[in-house]
């Protein structure tokens, strides 16, 4: 019993993974290359256009860059499992993302690819530790 | 409401209050879990993952993906009804973020057409002043074609700028306009028909057009209104047909920047399948900008959502818009060569 219980509330978490289209297109990203952006949230903004995050991380020679990472609007970020508590100041985050092609520290949330920068799920987010699965 | 308190139950039981449970009642909160899992009703409130609790699956509803439609058995139509909430399976179609849905401004993909391009995503290559290569291409007139080229699109698509240098009415939260409204960001949509108008609410931008149906004529010589003027009437039982004119040229008919003059007519054909379908077409009739007239979306499907759905607001607000302009569309352009 304990089994088909946990079948059935498993079975309820399922999610289907298809493509999340960016209202702007990725003209300003670098689609071929995914960066993994690894450090501590100062901020999250959650409004149209664009919900967008503040992550400060260190680069290679140990300077902090303060990072801003879009994703899509608040209404298309709600229909794939985020919410405006999905990050809050203080968190240790790990997310990929596609860079801006002028080497400012300003990403999309996404991953190299043919929908890079355009589909926000695509992207591995980790959150004090835990794998975002929303 | 039934669902939610069962759903509430099986939390709970996960939590471990499962062996007080006598067999016969855990055999049935199991069944009606696993049921309503696969119930499109369910996929709405689950799909909602908000406020903890009720509250979440009362308020900013979020549809069904279109999948959940397929195959579901539905009563016949009402007679000479357009009224409810309808889904246009924004995430999944009614975006239309390549341009309107039958002319999506993509390039044709290896081994399938435009329509692969767009589910795949791919495509999405800017830098082309025109149109040329497109799937479905549209018939400009030399003065469409140069109002095209005047329109710099940030949607994904052969003709996208980056952000910043856009010049998309949108982007400065300017009216969306119609028929754009219906040609791009399509998703939940009320129809409120009263004895003399249908009212048509969008919750996306917060969009509201009244179409009379008292039999009144289009007007002569309008001022013109961002949304236009309409009028329509029942061509048989289960169709009604919308003409509008006097719109406002200031508006894009759609995300990839076609054009439009004052001269535009549009002809909305809402055709109430059954109970539970309907299908849309749209048609774009506008001489200046086009050799003849063309469908921006042709029986596409919008489907009737519970009437207690809370459709989710999303406004357009100048001083956020000005704030991620400034965070990031405008940081993001490419850097300029030094003299």
């Amino acid at each position: 019993m304990k089994f088909l219980l946990a079948f059935a509330l498993a079975a309820s978490g399922v999610i289907v993974s298809v493509p999340l289209f960016a209202h702007h297109g990725n003209a300003s990203y670098d689609s071929t290359k995914t960066v993994t952006v690894k450090g501590t949230v100062t901020d999250y903004m959650w409004a149209n256009p664009h919900v967008f995050l503040k992550v400060d991380a260190k680069d290679n020679r140990g300077n902090t860059l303060h990072w801003i990472i879009e994703a899509q609007n608040p209404l298309s970020q709600t229909e794939v499992g985020w919410t405006k508590n999905t990050f809050k100041p203080g968190d240790e985050v790990i997310v990929e993302i596609i860079p801006a092609k002028n080497g400012q520290p300003i990403g999309r949330f996404g991953v190299a690819g043919p929908t890079a920068g355009l589909a926000t799920q695509e992207s591995r987010i980790v959150i004090n530790g835990k794998q975002f699965k929303p | 409401m039934p669902s939610s308190e069962a759903d509430s139950k099986g939390q709970n039981l996960a939590d471990g209050g499962i062996s007080e449970m006598s067999k016969r009642w855990a055999v049935l909160i199991v069944a009606l879990i696993t049921g309503l899992t696969f119930s499109p009703i369910l996929r709405v409130q689950t799909a909602a993952p908000q406020a903890a609790g009720g509250e979440a699956r009362k308020w900013n509803n979020i549809p069904p993906r279109k999948s959940a439609y397929a195959g579901k058995k539905s009563s016949p139509a009402p007679r000479r009804d357009l009224s409810g909430i309808w889904d246009a399976a924004g995430l999944d179609a009614g975006i239309q973020v390549n341009g309107a849905f039958e002319h999506p401004a993509l390039l044709p993909q290896k081994g399938g057409g435009a329509e692969g391009g767009r589910e795949a995503g791919a495509g999405a290559e800017g830098g082309r002043l025109d149109e040329t290569g497109i799937e479905h291409p549209l018939p400009y007139t030399p003065v469409g074609l140069a109002a095209l080229k005047a329109n710099k699109p940030s949607g994904p698509g052969v003709r996208q700028v980056p952000a910043a240098l856009s010049n998309d009415p949108l982007d400065q939260c300017d009216p969306i306009g119609f028929p754009r409204m219906e040609l791009y960001e399509l998703r939940t949509i009320e129809l409120v028909q009263t004895a003399n108008r249908v009212i048509f609410l969008n919750g996306w931008y917060g969009n509201w057009r009244i179409i009379w149906t008292d039999g009144r004529e289009l007007p002569k010589d309008p001022e013109l209104r961002w949304n236009g003027y309409s009028v329509g009437k029942w061509l048989d039982d289960y169709t009604f047909i919308v003409e509008t004119v006097g719109l406002n040229a200031r508006t894009w008919l759609d995300h990839a920047g076609r054009p439009h003059s004052e001269d535009l007519r549009v002809e909305e054909r809402f055709h109430r399948v059954d109970h539970d379908n309907m299908e849309l077409t749209v048609t774009i009739d506008d001489p200046k900008m086009y050799t003849q007239p063309w469908l921006g979306v042709n029986k596409f499907p919008l489907h009737l959502l519970p009437s207690d759905f809370d459709i989710p607001e999303l406004l357009c607000s100048p001083l956020d818009m000005a704030e991620y302009n400034r965070q990031i569309s405008n940081a993001v352009l490419p850097s300029r060569p030094k003299k």
